[in-house]
């Protein structure tokens, strides 16, 4: 079993990032599980999602408490993952032009990506709210190697149908490009 | 032979309207509730888009929902709504009018808590309030379960050797807005299963009036309330009928359709539960036996009409029985409980009985927390 805790702002469509990669993870084979955490997702307020992939049915429902991999998609929100529950082995995925340096000599693993940049030049915003969802799926699956790009791209597809696809595929494949991927 | 079905991803309350659109109702009347909104929104989609010809009413109120549903019903036609929590409270004088009046219709309640606090997350307390208002009431354990029982409950319900309304039950957000996957069949083999509904249990004609709802005296109300009775003991084998028929031509099933077991036959100590803590049990189960504790579990899936026959029989064959209830009824106990110890006794199985009220309100229930209870119980 592979357990994902996500970060973001309300706004930024983090819920739905998690729902896709949830389908991403079905297209690789694997059940897969999205649970947003509702009750505080109002616009700028903080948001978890939680995501499961396992090779056999997922019968646990409960929130994710100890993550093989975290996603952050606002720096700002570091703060509020407890890092030490993260599975030393796993990926810290973050929405940055460098390592945080908060993460700097932790010897963790970290791949990052200047999600906000990438998604603001394909004009991936909405109501003032920079939509790095995607942009963040691409960073993932590069830093995690847990989903083919294929699959995640079947899964973007399938989500914003045609009219709406291009600028998101753009989106996760620019991240997918441009991640880097350290031992911090 | 199991017809083809394709894998998709959704949450619970998608699988709840896709099962739905594939009965096609031709009356769907429904006010929005967190967490159920996104059913009723996406079958308003539906029709919008074309995919179901059905008319949808938009109505101010869950009273009203429930009183056009009601209306539907009578006309003769496939009726379906949905609510939560506290829309399910504002409805209640017709929840019992609909369960009283043998109305076949199906309502997914999306299981959440009831004020005060304000809170959206998910316990019992809603649906068992309205244990008694003759509807039966199926609880799910996960996305695949309420698709799977929401195309079941048309079938049992539209019996004309039944006619009881639907309850399926599915936990607040941890099924409702939880992405997961359903195997989906074809909109035909679906359809096909339930049929249509064209030899309705009641149907209003003008050249042949009835009344309705009028005055009733003491013999004939009580005769119709033992009816009632009647029908919810041969819904019993209907739901298990039509769940047999079901895993015959979808290939799944849970347990008999009134109870799933779980694990050996026999055990030390057996979790009895209902909804996704059913489910989050099964896991608590296998961890437990890596560690040499033997524990099993009997989920109850369909709550009214009671299974007692199968409780009586899986009881029998064990040692302890410990409840989990996401619901209470206080100055007593937990609901489910309460009815378990009843059924034992009256039956003579002294297999001890203990329980324990948990995820009130949303409150997590990890299989941590029901491998401490199940340790806490066995040392007893």
């Amino acid at each position: 079993m592979i357990e994902i805790i996500q970060i973001s702002r309300g706004g930024s469509g983090g819920v739905t990032g998690a729902k896709i990669l949830a389908e991403a993870a079905m297209y690789e084979g694997l059940d897969a599980q999205a649970i947003p955490k509702y009750g505080s997702e109002r616009r700028g307020a903080a948001v978890e999602a939680y995501v499961r992939f396992n090779n056999a049915p997922i019968r646990i429902h409960s929130p994710v408490y100890d993550p093989n991999h975290a996603m952050i998609l606002d720096i700002s929100l570091l703060d509020r993952i407890d890092i030490s529950r993260v599975d030393q082995d796993g990926v810290i995925v973050i929405n940055s032009k460098e390592v945080p340096e908060e993460l700097k000599g932790t010897g963790r693993k970290v791949a990052y990506v200047d999600a906000t940049g990438i998604s603001q030049e394909l004009g991936l915003v909405l109501s003032g709210f920079t939509l790095v969802n995607m942009t963040m799926l691409g960073a993932f699956v590069k830093g995690t190697e847990l989903i083919s790009f294929e699959n995640l791209e079947k899964a973007i597809r399938n989500y914003w149908g045609e009219k709406r696809a291009p600028k998101n595929v753009e989106a996760a494949k620019r991240a997918y490009e441009e991640t880097k991927v350290v031992r911090a | 032979m199991v017809v083809k079905q394709e894998t998709k991803s959704m949450t619970g309350n998608d699988a709840a309207s896709y099962a739905a659109l594939f009965a096609k109702p031709e009356v769907i009347a429904a006010y929005p509730i967190t967490p159920q909104t996104t059913i009723v929104e996406n079958l308003s989609r539906f029709v919008d888009e074309g995919k179901l010809e059905a008319e949808f009413i938009i109505v101010e109120s869950e009273h009203s929902a429930l009183a056009a549903c009601m209306g539907a019903a009578w006309s003769g036609v496939r009726t379906f709504t949905a609510t939560s929590s506290q829309g399910l409270l504002y409805m209640s004088e017709n929840v019992f009018w609909t369960g009283y009046g043998r109305l076949p219709i199906i309502m997914p309640v999306v299981n959440r808590c009831l004020a005060p606090g304000w809170n959206i997350w998910p316990d019992f307390q809603d649906s068992m309030a309205f244990r008694d208002a003759g509807w039966i009431q199926m609880y799910t354990k996960n996305n695949q379960e309420v698709f799977d029982t929401t195309l079941q409950a048309f079938k049992i319900s539209e019996s004309k050797d039944i006619a009881l309304p639907s309850m399926p039950c599915l936990d607040g957000f941890v099924i409702s807005h939880t992405t997961g996957q359903v195997d989906l069949p074809d909109p035909e083999d679906a359809f096909e299963f339930i049929g249509p509904y064209d030899d309705p249990i009641i149907e209003l004609d003008v050249e042949n009036p009835w009344a309705y709802g009028s005055m009733t005296g003491p013999d004939q109300y009580s005769k119709n309330r033992r009816d009632l009775m009647v029908a919810m003991e041969r819904a019993k084998k209907k739901i298990v009928d039509v769940h047999k028929e079901f895993e015959e031509r979808f290939g799944r099933s849970y347990g008999n359709g009134l109870v799933e077991p779980y694990g050996d036959d026999e055990a030390d100590l057996t979790l009895v539960t209902l909804g996704t803590i059913g489910d989050e049990a099964h896991e608590a189960i296998d961890r437990l036996k890596v560690e040499g504790h033997s524990v099993n579990a009997l989920r109850v899936r369909t709550f009214r009409p009671f299974p007692v026959e199968d409780i009586v029989e899986f009881a029998k064959k064990n040692h302890k029985l410990v409840v989990i209830d996401r619901a209470a009824s206080f100055g007593h106990e937990g609901p489910l409980r309460i009815e378990v110890e009843a059924v034992l006794k009256r039956h003579n199985v002294d297999t001890s009985v203990s329980g324990k009220i948990m995820g009130l309100g949303g409150e997590d229930v990890p299989y941590s927390a029901i491998i401490d209870l199940a340790k806490k119980e066995l040392k007893e």
